[in-house]
């Protein structure tokens, strides 16, 4: 049943977490965050006045630009774009600054296995540090379903190769309200439980799924710690 | 992701090995030779039109002659492009593109500029312009299978569609084109016969009112084959006008006369 | 909400359609608590479907989909190349998917619509991590030659669902598909065999002129908008109500694909099932219109 990772983790424990912000001068907003070898540096734009494509009167828009390593972006980079997009979207704001872009350029710095979710958690942590209103951060994390139906968090590229599916699950993080216990709660679930994103690749049982849904949530309470933490100190001083 | 092999290999199309000897009939000057859908020389392939194709659109319509498919769909009058001049009159613009799989070949797909183009000269000149200033009337064209006389049919199409989005015009547009091969004029070519012509000739017009849209001639043709050719496709698009009109009228008003 | 049913003022003398344009969230709120749509339809129920096999006379297999008014032309022309070192008994399939401008008006020449590489890579995903097709039966000599299916959808009309419809449309055109028979020449080159001229050549592929289909994707995309979900949106609906989920299953129930980018609500536990609920209903109804497609083309 156990199945053993290659570098010695537990199925359920993520890998080392890094994160950084204001790491580019001229950026308005700038966050690198890494999870173990795989690191994505994001850059926040904005918001500008409306450009002509992106002009909406009562909305402000988001544009997300995906930089490979190397190479030119072809149809997967345009999928994560999309999906960055959408997801950033939704936890932004939007009615606060009207007819206004804010660009987001994600640069991959090196690509080992979750780097969706990485990009996720570091534009994230970018649009933070550039002051853009947001409803709430967003957490990201990789499921990995192996043949025999186990479930390993947050694969490297060398896990990813021998897995049958994934799951890119984008929870909201978890609130630390003043209201009473169970405000929040919808339909019963807590906040946090909701998902904002959910991607996957291969085929696997629908129970399977709905088994990485609840891993994916129980470590995502981890990161959102964690983001909360490096997020908090900057605070005081601005 | 195993179908995804780094970069796309290249490939060919199998094609069979005996195309050539096949269509050289149509070579002989002999003046009893059959067209290979056995037509008659003057006589046009069977016409299907269709109104209202695209429920996204204006106004569309969709075009069925013989192998030649088509379909046209008319945006606007809608907002001109910002970088646009202020203009008492309307525009028009217009795109002509072709699907891969239209030709036996696997293609690109890609914009044809040339027929975009010749797609709005012949259209401009029925259009009222006037009625709609400062705006862009724009008109789309997507061939879906060539048959041959590709343009004439994006043409009647698109006039087609332009009458389904109520835009103003003077008349239908109707467009016939003539292959000469040999001594031979023949009418509506297919796409093989095209292959093989001599010169060829398009006309187009607005046959209520007699007039010519539109009238290109390559090739090599005499004096007396061009007056040939024009009257032939002249008493074409008066008949192919009045099949528009009936698919204008629809079913419903049909049943009233 | 209650503005819909404000008595006096203008908007009681509001017209429907000036109403729907101007306040579309109340308009459909206003429907929604009746459980209907400005359609007619039911929240669950998807739009009528029908498809055509057939339909392009140039392609090796060909499909008209329509789902409502979206429609969708998927053709598949087959092409011969040379295997990989890596997999030398495999073919390939390269899946596109086109918006050209005459589908809606979002679209304009030059400016391509930017969800249309996107839903090529989903169709891509799904085709290939379903396992619908085995890509060893598109092998023709083991390392020198293979088939490379392009399988090129362009959606003719766009009225939502996109999605649905482009692989509902590519999973018809495969099972059109009549792979044409071809020998190899003398100089290493694959032909096809016509009629008149067998003699010669041994066909290579007798055999193999169907692809065997096993676990066939069908997708349902839902909109969840506050606590409801409505199955098949149109175009319309998906512009107001922008949470979109789209789950893809297989014929024999596995879970090939959860497509949920972001959006305004949150999907819980309990929709996400209702979704793949959904779903199961609506693979069966799609099986059934693609056996009934495939079978009227057996009569002719």
């Amino acid at each position: 049943m156990e199945v053993d990772r290659v570098d010695g983790r537990t199925p359920n424990q993520l890998r080392p977490l890094a994160c950084s912000r204001n790491v580019l001068n001229r950026a308005h907003g700038s966050a690198s965050w890494c999870q173990g070898d795989t690191k994505v540096l994001a850059a926040v734009y904005g918001p500008k006045a409306g450009t002509k494509r992106n002009e909406n009167p009562e909305k402000a828009c988001i544009e997300v630009i995906w930089k490979p390593k190397t190479g030119q972006s072809g149809k997967t980079e345009r999928e994560y774009e999309m999906i960055l997009k959408r997801t950033l979207q939704s936890i932004c704001i939007l009615t606060l600054n009207p007819n206004t872009t804010t660009s987001v350029i994600i640069q991959v710095v090196n690509d080992d296995g979750a780097l969706l979710p990485c990009a996720i958690n570091a534009a994230c942590a970018a649009l933070v540090d550039a002051g853009i209103p947001l409803k709430h951060l967003a957490v990201a994390i990789c499921c990995c379903l192996a043949e025999s139906g186990y479930v390993i968090l947050d694969p490297s590229k060398l896990e990813e190769q021998k897995m049958k599916a994934f799951v890119y699950l984008v929870f909201p993080n978890s609130v630390l309200s003043a209201l009473p216990e169970g405000h929040l709660k919808v339909q019963g679930e807590p906040m946090e439980h909701g998902i904002i994103t959910s991607v996957t690749q291969g085929a696997m049982p629908v129970d399977d799924y709905l088994h990485c849904l609840e891993r994916g949530r129980a470590a995502t309470a981890k990161m959102s710690a964690f983001l909360r933490k490096s997020l908090q100190p900057k605070l005081p001083t601005e | 992701m195993a179908g995804q092999a780094g970069g796309t290999p290249s490939t060919y199309s199998p094609s069979p090995t005996t195309r050539k000897t096949k269509s050289l009939i149509l070579r002989n000057d002999d003046v009893d030779w059959v067209r290979t859908d056995g037509r008659e020389f003057h006589q046009c392939r069977p016409a299907f039109f269709k109104t209202g194709a695209v429920n996204a659109a204006a106004g569309s319509a969709y075009a069925e002659f013989g192998n030649t498919k088509v379909i046209v769909s008319v945006f606007g009058p809608r907002e001109s492009k910002k970088a646009m001049m202020y203009s008492d009159i309307g525009r028009l613009n217009c795109n002509v593109s072709y699907t891969t799989f239209a030709t036996s070949v696997r293609g690109q797909g890609s914009d044809h500029k040339e027929f975009s183009s010749m797609l709005h000269k012949a259209l401009e000149g029925a259009i009222i312009l006037e009625s709609f200033p400062k705006t862009t009337v724009d008109v789309f064209a997507l061939v879906l299978e060539s048959g041959g006389s590709d343009l004439p049919v994006v043409i009647s199409c698109a006039s087609l569609a332009l009458a389904d989005a109520g835009i103003m015009m003077y008349d239908l547009v109707a467009s016939v084109s003539v292959s000469c091969l040999g001594k031979n004029l023949v009418i509506d070519p297919v796409l093989e016969e095209e292959s093989y012509q001599d010169g060829s000739l398009m006309l187009t017009c607005m046959p209520s009112r007699y007039e010519v849209t539109q009238l290109t001639i390559t090739g090599e043709w005499s004096t007396p084959k061009i007056n040939e050719g024009m009257q032939i496709c002249l008493d074409a698009c008066a008949k192919l006008a009045t099949i528009m009109r009936e698919c204008l009228k629809g079913p419903d008003s049909a049943l009233e006369e | 909400m209650g503005l819909p049913d404000s008595s006096g003022g203008f908007l009681s003398e509001l017209d429907v359609d000036a109403f729907r344009r101007l306040f579309p969230l109340q308009f459909y709120e206003s429907h929604l608590v009746k459980s209907k749509r400005p359609d007619g339809r039911s929240l669950a129920k998807a739009r009528e479907t029908s498809s055509a096999l057939g339909a392009v006379a140039s392609a090796d297999g060909s499909a008209l989909v329509k789902i409502g008014s979206t429609t969708m032309l998927a053709a598949i022309k087959m092409e011969v190349m040379t295997p990989s070192k890596e997999s030398p008994d495999e073919g390939c399939i390269a899946i596109e998917f086109y918006m050209p401008p005459i589908c809606s008006p979002i679209v304009r020449p030059g400016r391509p619509a930017d969800t249309a590489p996107v839903v090529s890579k989903q169709l891509s995903d799904t085709i290939l991590s379903s396992g619908m097709i085995n890509l060893k039966e598109l092998s023709l000599i083991s390392g020198k030659a293979a088939w490379m299916a392009y399988l090129d959808i362009y959606c003719l009309d766009a009225d939502g669902a996109l999605f649905d419809a482009a692989l509902l449309s590519a999973v018809a055109a495969f099972s059109h598909l009549q792979i044409p028979v071809v020998s190899m020449n003398d100089e290493g080159k694959v032909v096809v065999v016509s009629e008149e001229n067998e003699g010669g050549k041994e066909p290579v592929n007798k055999e193999k002129r169907k692809l065997t289909l096993c676990s066939i994707p069908f997708s349902l995309t839902c909109i969840l908008y506050k606590n409801y979900i409505l199955a098949d949106p149109t175009a319309e609906e998906e512009s107001i109500m922008e949470t979109l989920v789209t789950v893809v299953l297989d014929s024999s129930g596995q879970l090939v694909s959860l497509y949920k980018p972001g959006g305004p609500v949150l999907a819980y536990t309990s929709a996400i099932q209702d979704c793949v609920a959904l779903t199961r209903q609506r693979v069966r109804e799609l099986q059934t219109i693609l056996d009934e497609a495939t079978a009227g083309m057996e009569v002719d």
